[in-house]
């Protein structure tokens, strides 16, 4: 091979012949930020849980002891109620906001940016404050119970306090969270497509189980998946609504990590539940590809 | 005074270990890690009240350029394992319930005593509870052997439960006592106030033995019983005193399981005076007590470059007109130790000292036990919280 070739500068040929190089080095930083910021304090976290209880230092010999205490205990239920109250939330909202974001994405146009605007502007009021909103629409002689004996001379007791409405709250709280994703994969469906299907005599229905739904997808899922995320963690709505009718997994941690002073139990607990979770919402993405969903990559 | 700090390997893996440890809560000063100037530099660790700004700010105006901060805790024990889990780098004053002092921190040294001198001419000045010519200086002030002063007391109460008295009156909850919860009348009409050790404590006296001792197998079975009863036939359960009361006065329920005067008091003072604590007339607490109470103890962390501001904190808080500020912060209204000095009582409206029931409290106090360490508290927390969670309401 002839050396004289002084057109090929030194920097393309580095970058043919070690490509990743540059990538890796670009993708240090957040790397960087990831690993410290993300995995090492949840590597504490599953260390902690091996940790003898009610100790506060990671460097002491590992057990199992916690784990033995979370079986021989009755955590399950707790763990039960989030899945449980996470599932019928995602389920309830998949119900109430499809209609909603169909109607945002094909229909309302000018109403659509307002009701965006409505919902988000919500957000910025802390979770507490508007589920406080609600106890007082909801107590004994509050908003609802007051004026309707003022009204139609009807005595109602408390609507607090039960299961219902802890699930109205986590439906509450968390509708921005499915409605957003669900605008965006309605988007997707194109109008020629469904418009098509009407013209091949396809019903209302079976344009909504084959067009909508499967192409809409995306966005369902990862509505869902946000939607059962962030409500399997959830606290406030049992405690301020449910007047803790049921017991979360959330807040026996937290009861872990304060009144009872058990670090180790409160940090096993988390691992087990983050493991539980991430079981549970790698199992709905085998079923459901959402890169193939997305486009990309071909189907076989 | 030596001003640096020689972190080695072990402490760093130990504030390492806390701050991921999940206590996202915990915000450890940034002097914690370098070395400071402590003269201007002040954190305390106590309940909430001292952390109001109507208390804090004067102390700051005297102080020009100081860097107070007051973090307020949840209960007791977790405030000890802050010092335990590295923060005793942090604090220098901390403000817990009077048996934490001497039966815990005293003994592993998380605190250090006062200047007996300086702080003696105050106690000498409090309610005969906590000074009299007999007794001398409450022993909860003072070291085991009563050498060392290693606190100072300035709130107290009583803390048993609270009712509704248009729905229950006093003297029948005075003479029943916690028990009354047991009864199936009041299945749904009671609320339960989560603060778990306190409730830890009244489940004892309401099973009918003092919570105060190493406890039978046939009594950890009662426990267990009277606590799964008590979540299973109560109306709500919360942590927020805010939220008990004002079931209360609109008639969700008629009682609150467990409350002292500490918890009534906002609601007193905003009106709603039938918000009202019940120290019970007996039960099986010492002496055929039936009843509890409460009075803090704010004690200079053994931190080794503690904050030189600490005493002059605890002195500052003697003053008349900020021993009725604290009594008065906005989270909760409290007595003082201080109010048997005319010039402090002087300070005090009607409608002030109502909200604290003043009128009873010599006679509530009279008839209470003082707040201890339960032996076997972690047990007994466990069956708790086994019972809150399998609740079947």
């Amino acid at each position: 091979m002839s050396d004289a070739s002084p057109v090929t500068p030194q920097k393309p040929r580095l970058l043919e012949r070690l490509p990743g190089l540059i990538g890796a080095l670009s993708a240090s930083p957040f790397a960087l930020l990831m690993l410290f910021g993300f995995v090492a304090p949840l590597l504490c976290v599953v260390w902690f849980g091996f940790m003898p209880p009610k100790t506060f230092s990671l460097l002491q010999a590992p057990t199992l002891e916690n784990y033995q205490t979370i079986f021989n205990q009755t955590y399950f239920k707790s763990a039960l109620w989030s899945l449980g109250l996470a599932s019928v939330t995602v389920v309830i909202l998949l119900v109430i906001c499809f209609p909603l974001a169909f109607a945002m994405a094909k229909i309302f146009r000018g109403a659509a940016s307002f009701i965006t605007y409505a919902i988000a502007t919500s957000l910025f009021v802390s979770e507490n404050i508007r589920l406080f909103g609600w106890v007082i629409g909801f107590m004994k002689n509050g908003v609802v119970g007051g004026t309707l004996s003022k009204v139609l001379g009807l005595q109602i007791d408390s609507l607090l306090y039960n299961i219902p409405v802890i699930i109205l709250g986590m439906v509450y709280v968390y509708l921005p969270f499915m409605l957003f994703p669900l605008v965006l994969g309605v988007k997707m469906v194109p109008d020629q497509v469904r418009e098509a299907a009407f013209d091949l005599g396809a019903s209302r229905w079976q344009v909504f189980k084959k067009i909508d739904l499967p192409l809409a997808m995306p966005g369902v899922m990862i509505g869902s998946l946000l939607v059962f995320v962030l409500s399997v963690g959830a606290i406030s709505e049992a405690k301020i609504l449910g007047g803790q009718k049921v017991v979360t997994i959330a807040s026996d941690i937290e009861s872990e990590f304060t009144y009872a002073q058990n670090w180790p139990l409160g940090s096993a607990l988390s691992t087990m539940f983050i493991a539980l979770t991430t079981v549970v919402v790698f199992f709905a993405l085998s079923r459901f590809d959402l890169e193939k969903l997305l486009g990309k990559k071909p189907s076989e | 005074m030596n001003t640096t700090h020689n972190y080695n390997r072990r402490d760093f893996m130990k504030i390492a270990g806390t701050a991921a440890a999940g206590l996202a809560f915990t915000s450890l000063p940034s002097t914690s890690f370098a070395a400071s100037k402590r003269d201007k530099e002040l954190n305390i660790l106590c309940w909430e009240g001292y952390n109001s700004d109507n208390v804090l700010n004067p102390f700051r105006g005297m102080h020009k350029g100081l860097s107070l901060k007051a973090e307020s805790g949840t209960d007791d024990p977790s405030m000890i394992n802050k010092l335990r889990a590295g923060e005793i780098k942090v604090w220098d004053l901390i403000n817990l319930n009077q048996c934490w002092a001497r039966e815990q921190m005293w003994k592993e040294k998380l605190i250090k005593p006062l200047d007996r001198k300086r702080f003696e001419p105050y106690i000498e000045k409090m309610m005969p509870m906590f000074y009299n010519k007999t007794m001398g200086i409450n022993p909860f002030a003072l070291s085991p052997d009563g050498k060392e002063l290693i606190g100072m007391m300035q709130r107290f109460g009583p803390m048993n439960f609270v009712v509704n008295t248009k729905k229950i009156s006093v003297k029948t909850a005075e003479d029943q006592g916690l028990p009354m919860f047991l009864d199936p009348k009041m299945k749904g009409k009671y609320g339960l106030l989560a603060w778990d050790n306190w409730n830890v404590m009244h489940m004892c006296i309401t099973a009918g033995f003092s919570p105060y001792k190493m406890h039978t197998p046939e009594e950890v079975e009662l426990f267990k019983k009277t606590a799964q009863t008590l979540f299973a036939n109560a109306k709500m359960i919360g942590g927020d005193p805010a939220q008990l009361n004002q079931a209360l006065i609109n008639g969700e329920i008629d009682a609150i399981y467990s409350g002292g005067t500490y918890t009534c008091s906002v609601a007193r003072k905003e009106g709603f005076s039938e918000v009202y604590h019940v120290s019970p007339l007996r039960g099986p607490l010492e002496g055929g007590k039936g009843s509890l109470q409460w009075f803090e103890v704010t004690s200079v962390v053994n931190n080794p470059d503690v904050s030189p501001l600490a005493e002059d904190f605890l002195e500052y808080v003697q003053r008349p007109d900020i021993c009725h500020t604290v009594a008065m912060a906005e989270a909760s209204h409290n007595p003082v130790t201080q109010m048997s000095q005319p010039e402090v009582f002087a300070k005090f409206k009607k409608d002030e000292l109502n909200c604290f029931q003043w009128d009873t409290l010599e006679a509530d106090m009279t008839r209470s036990v003082d707040y201890q360490v339960v032996p076997d508290n972690d047990l007994l927390t466990s069956i708790y919280n086994e019972a809150k969670r399998t609740r079947e309401g």
